[in-house]
């Protein structure tokens, strides 16, 4: 076999390579996080994966356990349908009902067993005015924590 | 250099001191939203130093002077910096959060890439020693490389991710109003145009460089002949 062409044949393999590596690392990037609706829907694709779940905390489903550093709660896109999520780790400063967030783990069962839980937060910015808030407040409460 | 270093340094103390002694304390987040304003004007920056590198790059190729290139490299050496300023105070800002330093979300991992590009485009510019050559390579990777910011500032709305959407160029119903509080965003406002101004600074401080080298070089050339 001639030099050119084993260059070409092995130029080619590693093109091949590439390519289908990048088009599965496009897809997993395009696609940070399933909803719930898409984990409820088909429920074996998503069996025995690591996957990560992007949705809403749901009103009144908080638990947090702070002896045992254990939280549950459920996620939800439209409040009806929802997904019950189990995390043994710290609460997020930014968790709270209502919010964003973005769970990583695996489904066991009907139940989300997450080992990382982030929050997503909104690209809204404003001040407190509701309670005038002032930075002194502000300073103490951080302090009292 | 037109007074613009004292006019950056100042106006950067300005904003540092408003910022942390003038404003409110931003709602849902607390203290931490206070990078924002190193953070937002570091990425306006970047876009505008690649869109320079971007349209020197294209002239470079267009009239084949020198000039040109010198510009784009200087551009890129600066944008590179505050690209790198993008990924460190988006680190810092996502750790008490979103609960993480990193994730390989379209929005990070697009950004990277933009650094990783013109990281490269240095190594490049290195590997060749040949002015012209080096300036013709360099713009091509130059005009490639920008091709990454539109994709990076649409891939929030494009993709999920993490990272939320631009609150500064949001459109509702064909319209722009930026969801940020009135308190909030004029000293963003101010935070870019200071952060820009020092960016111009930098830019004709290593343009400047930049021609002298090159004049240096051909003179060195010259006296080897």
């Amino acid at each position: 076999m001639k030099t050119r062409t084993k260059f070409v044949i092995g130029g080619a393999i590693i093109f091949a390579v590439l390519t289908a590596l990048s088009v599965q690392g496009l897809q997993e990037m395009t696609v940070f996080f399933y909803t719930p609706q898409e984990v409820l829907a088909s429920p074996g694709k998503f069996e025995n994966k690591t996957i990560r779940i992007g949705a809403l905390v749901q009103k009144g489903s908080v638990e947090w356990n702070a002896q045992a550093i254990q939280l549950s709660f459920n996620i939800t896109e439209d409040g009806k349908k929802f997904i019950p999520v189990y995390y043994a780790g710290v609460k997020p400063d930014l968790f709270r009902e209502g919010q964003g967030v973005v769970v990583e783990g695996k489904m066991q069962g009907p139940r989300f067993e997450a080992h990382q839980l982030l929050v997503k937060h909104s690209e809204e910015y404003t001040v407190e005015t509701e309670n005038k808030k002032n930075k002194e407040d502000y300073y103490k409460s951080i302090q009292a924590q | 250099m037109l007074y613009l270093e004292w006019v950056s340094f100042l106006g950067l103390l300005g904003c540092g001191l408003w910022i942390f002694l003038k404003l409110p304390i931003e709602a849902s987040q607390g203290f931490p939203q206070k990078i924002m304003y190193l953070h937002v004007p570091s990425v306006i920056t970047t876009y505008l130093a690649f869109f320079v590198v971007f349209i020197f790059s294209i002239a470079y190729l267009w009239k084949r002077e020198l000039v040109f290139d010198q510009i784009a490299k200087a551009s890129a050496e600066v944008g590179l910096v505050f690209c790198a300023l993008v990924l460190l105070t988006g680190a810092i800002w996502g750790k008490p959060t979103w609960g993480t330093y990193w994730v390989w979300d379209a929005r990070l991992t697009t950004t990277l890439l933009l650094f990783l590009i013109f990281m490269g485009y240095f190594l490049l510019r290195m590997s060749v020693n040949d002015r012209d050559k080096e300036a013709r390579l360099a713009s091509v990777l130059g005009i490639i490389g920008f091709l990454d910011i539109p994709i990076i500032h649409k891939s929030v709305e494009w993709w999920r991710t993490l990272h939320q959407p631009s609150t500064l160029f949001k459109v509702e119903s064909g319209q722009a109003s930026p969801s940020i509080s009135p308190e909030l965003y004029y000293p963003l406002v101010a935070s870019i145009i200071v952060m820009l101004v020092f960016y111009i600074y930098l830019l004709l401080l290593r343009y400047q460089t930049e021609k002298r080298t090159d004049r240096l070089n051909q003179l060195l050339a010259d006296t080897q002949d």
